[in-house]
């Protein structure tokens, strides 16, 4: 321990009591906790090194990705309007695993029990963790498009249509920012981080990829991720001529999307009403 | 506490979701020492600065109680003094301490009473003085006239037993072995009054639940 020290100074008297801990909880006092809760989450995604990966991994992929796909693709004619929408897809999926990090890493350090010990109200720490995931979301999503835009706009492709861009631009950010809380949801559903991740990634790039080959158009329209890239303003190469005439629209995308969202959420929350209990 | 957050953050978070003022964070960071390493991830601590983080994350709140588990555990030798004079001075200052511990000499110097627990059971909770004052001292002489001091302390009903050129005298004191050698010219090179240590004490209390113990 080299570089500790002694304190040099004695500290002050005990007082009686502290005006930090109160004795008795009231209702109120769990509404006006959710502003401490909510400062604590932000501390905590904002100072731990995985958040920053994230960050850094949007920023990095969605310059290069698009400029590749703007430089490398010649047998179309590709715009900005379509590009810049590309990196949303991996963006989103980064954002969810930011989420469940947001509850995962707190039950693999040991930090929930210190949270529900200071703050017992099981929806405080529920809500501001959706909110704090939600911010997450909503930061990776601008930062993801706007380097998706600006990776396409490097490689010189023109903007193309643009009558919709305003719109799509607002649906590829409620994608991220639902993407984050998804995450979050599951997280508090798995409560280990690793295994968590690793079924979110299985399940969007591999599983329900699958399931949009074999399954029938309308079942197909209504997995989570096939509904969340479709808020996009893009369809994918996958997409059949029949799934493209029935295809939801994007009220209807979020919608589903959302479900998903809420349902998982709702789980989660409701485990750790179950799990953590006094 | 998360290994890659630092000291520093790890107690603003600690501190927000309590409601404390961030300001109270410096104050613990400088109580337990650890200004200098405020700013290292905690995944870089030594046990002992992992325990000191843990103390200064229980102070926050300014508390009246500190409830701790095996504090010590992990310290190095500077560190458990400074733990000891820590929680000495909380003490004095009008708080309380409760330690649960297996480092009974640890407990011997700076507990003020005990609660004893064994096979699920309460087997004490006095002061540490009456822990291990109720159990028989014995004095202990040197002697170059072990077998006359023995056969005058049986005269005496005081039970002894000879080591060598000592002798264990049981049930009396210093005084009393001290005034039937001089009364009958014995020559005595020492005179040493003992009592159990409190180890002996817990050891001998705890025995009959003791789960595993050595042959």
């Amino acid at each position: 321990m080299t570089t500790t020290h002694a304190p040099t100074y004695r500290i002050p008297e005990i007082t009686s009591p502290t005006e930090h801990r109160p004795t008795t909880r009231a209702k109120g006092d769990d509404t006006r906790a959710l502003a401490a809760a909510l400062k604590s989450e932000w501390i905590k995604a904002s100072t731990v090194r995985a958040t920053r990966a994230i960050l850094l991994l949007t920023v990095a992929g969605g310059l290069l990705v698009s400029w590749a796909v703007a430089t490398l693709v010649t047998d179309e004619v590709l715009y900005l309007s379509e590009v810049g929408f590309y990196w949303s897809s991996v963006s989103s999926m980064l954002a969810a695993i930011g989420g469940v990090l947001l509850f995962g890493s707190e039950v693999q350090h040991g930090t929930l029990a210190a949270a529900v010990a200071a703050r017992p109200a099981r929806w405080v720490i529920a809500l501001s963790k959706t909110l704090t995931a939600a911010a997450l979301g909503l930061v990776l999503g601008v930062v993801g498009l706007a380097t998706g835009f600006g990776g396409a706009a490097l490689a010189g492709l023109g903007s193309g249509d643009t009558s919709a861009l305003a719109a799509t631009l607002g649906w590829a950010v409620l994608f991220t920012t639902l993407s984050a809380v998804l995450g979050l949801g599951i997280g508090m559903i798995f409560r280990h981080s690793t295994g968590a991740i690793g079924s979110l990634l299985v399940w969007g790039f591999v599983i329900e990829n699958l399931f949009t080959v074999f399954l029938p158009e309308q079942v197909a329209r209504l997995l989570p991720f096939y509904a969340g890239n479709h808020l996009l303003a893009y369809n994918s190469d996958f997409d059949s001529a029949t799934a493209i005439a029935i295809a939801l629209s994007r009220p209807e995308n979020a919608l589903v999307f959302g479900g998903y969202t809420a349902v998982a959420l709702a789980v989660g929350t409701a485990l750790l009403y179950r799990r953590d209990t006094d | 506490m998360h290994p890659g957050r630092t000291a520093r953050n790890h107690l603003r978070a600690t501190a927000a979701i309590s409601g404390i003022p961030i300001g109270r964070v410096e104050e613990v960071l400088a109580e337990v020492g650890l200004e200098t390493a405020a700013d290292q991830r905690a995944g870089k601590f030594s046990l002992g600065m992992r325990q000191r983080l843990a103390l200064a994350a229980a102070l926050l709140g300014d508390p009246q109680v500190l409830l701790l588990d095996e504090p010590s555990n992990g310290l190095d030798p500077d560190g458990i003094r400074w733990l000891r004079d820590y929680l000495s001075d909380f003490a004095a200052r009008g708080g309380t301490v409760f330690v649960s511990s297996h480092l009974i000499s640890e407990l011997s110097m700076f507990a003020h009473d005990l609660v004893v627990l064994g096979g699920g059971r309460l087997l004490a909770a006095e002061s540490v003085e009456a822990i291990t004052s109720r159990n028989d001292t014995a004095v202990i002489v040197q002697t170059p006239q072990p077998v006359e001091l023995l056969e005058l302390l049986a005269g005496y009903d005081l039970v002894a037993e000879a080591a060598g050129d000592r002798l264990i005298v049981r049930g009396t004191s210093r005084a009393a072995v001290s005034r039937i050698a001089f009364d009958n010219h014995i020559r005595v090179h020492e005179l040493t009054e003992t009592s159990q240590s409190l180890e002996d004490s817990l050891l001998h209390m705890t025995r009959a639940s003791a789960e595993f113990a050595s042959a």
